[in-house]
């Protein structure tokens, strides 16, 4: 690598150093891309890696259909079962034959340099049909799941026993939490969804916005990973979002996507194909959008960091070390940027989801073209209460 | 040029364009929206949440370009 085009890639992606005579340990390969990717290990790295469960649905060469489960990537490949892939398993492509001495040691190379974490498993017959494995986001995605549903649940019971309806709320935590829920219902449901629909769709509002900030904030802590910059997870709420959408749609919003009314026929046939595509381009952009921002966010505070790496490397350890103040300032006030952006992410996602909901269930007289309905609705629900 | 500097080169001028585009959106959703602000500081409330989803949406199409960007830069 060349090194201009070598600057340009860091500036772009964040940062890799490839050391081809990194043996020493400390000399590693910092891969921002492949910090903010997922994996199949956690890292806690200055004390180590765990290994997270690998389980794999594979046919194999007679077409039989069996589920593996092993402790780890390295308990996989040790088993002989399975050979390593992928980019790092490369120098491996000479030996196919599974069970003799030289695969088995270089298997014990592979994990013993670590690299064994990022290959891909193949099957040393047949094919791989489902990858079930966790990985570290899924992993952080449950830990979110199982904080919000711990405290949500205590809230819960708080809340039946009357605490917080009959008497004023008791404790730091549940009047925190009762502030951002009435913030959810007063300034995203009800402006968005209109005051007698709105109860409806708070639930899952109150999910998504809870969820997503939690996961947000989670790849924040250390050692932490963010499940919401995997594109997985955003698909999957913003799925959830798009058929929420389709089924609570009213007459009215049918009638538009696929008979605007009030145009000649002609706008019409051009109208129907570009509505079409925007029932499904709205939530692949909420998907995309907040996988961007999550990911984003994080490359930007590797690549600080590794400035420090890329300026040592280049111009020798005096840059290098001289650095170190200007880079570690801006990674703190990303970091800080990176704490209002969780929230606002998660505001947008939210909002967004209300507001396309909102303009589906809308119900409005056909000589009235504009889809702006529950705007009119806004200023009813401003005031909290309990 | 080799193709791969080509690539990196697209990616980076890619990025500066997006950039520049989504600054003058924002620019011309918010400025407009300080000034309405100023003079109807009571609909303030109103206003930033129209400004937030509209700058959500601008950012959108910011972020597309810039995951195209990442993709040319990563096809290496």
């Amino acid at each position: 690598m060349s090194s201009f085009s070598g600057i340009l890639f860091i500036l772009l992606s964040g940062f890799t150093l490839a050391n081809p005579s990194g043996a020493t340990g400390e000399e590693e390969d910092f891969d921002a891309l492949h910090h903010t990717a997922d994996g199949y290990y956690m890292d806690f790295e200055p004390l180590g890696k765990v290994e997270l469960p690998r389980l794999l649905l594979v046919r194999d060469s007679a077409g039989e259909m069996s589920l593996r489960l092993y402790t780890g990537t390295a308990a996989a490949l040790r088993s002989g079962e399975f050979v390593a892939g992928g980019e790092h398993g490369k120098e491996d492509d000479g030996e196919h034959a599974t069970g003799d001495p030289a695969q088995a040691s270089s298997v014990e190379t592979l994990i013993a340099s670590g690299k064994h974490l990022d290959v891909q498993l193949v099957p040393a017959s047949g094919s791989v049909v489902i990858d079930l494995s966790i990985t570290r986001h899924l992993v952080f995605a449950m830990l979110a799941a199982g904080m919000l549903l711990t405290l949500f649940l205590n809230l819960a019971g708080r809340y039946k026993r009357g605490v917080g309806r009959s008497s004023a709320p008791r404790g730091i935590v549940q009047n925190l939490f009762e502030t951002f829920i009435v913030f959810v219902r007063d300034d995203i449901a009800r402006p968005n969804l209109g005051e007698d629909r709105y109860r409806k769709f708070l639930p899952y509002l109150l999910t998504v916005f809870f969820f997503v900030l939690t996961c947000n904030l989670l790849g924040l802590v250390p050692f932490g990973a963010t499940a919401t910059s995997n594109i997985m997870v955003t698909a999957v709420l913003a799925t959830c979002t798009f058929f929420l959408t389709q089924f609570n749609a009213s007459r009215d919003h049918w009638l538009h996507v696929f008979w605007p009314p009030g145009m000649p026929v002609l706008v019409k046939l051009m109208l129907i194909p570009t509505e079409v595509m925007g029932l499904f381009i709205k939530p692949i952009a909420l998907a995309i959008r907040l996988f961007a921002n999550m990911t984003a966010g994080h490359l930007v505070i590797l690549s600080l960091i590794g400035m420090i790496f890329m300026l040592n490397q280049q111009f020798g350890p005096v840059a290098g070390y001289g650095v170190v103040p200007a880079s570690l300032a801006f990674t703190l006030f990303v970091y800080l940027l990176e704490i209002l952006i969780a929230f606002i992410q998660a505001y947008i996602f939210t909002i967004l989801s209300a507001l396309f909901i909102g303009m589906a269930i809308a119900e409005h007289g056909h000589e009235e073209t504009h889809e702006h309905a529950p705007e009119s609705v806004g200023e009813a629900g401003l005031s909290p209460t309990h | 040029m080799e193709p791969l500097g080509l690539a990196w080169l697209g990616a980076g001028i890619g990025a500066g364009l997006i950039a520049l585009g989504a600054g003058i959106g924002i620019g011309r959703l918010a400025g407009p929206a300080m000034e309405g602000i100023a003079r109807q500081p009571d609909a303030t409330n109103e206003i930033q949440r129209a400004m937030i989803i509209a700058a959500a949406f601008i950012e959108g199409v910011a972020l597309f370009g810039l995951v195209i960007c990442f993709l040319l830069n990563i096809k290496a």
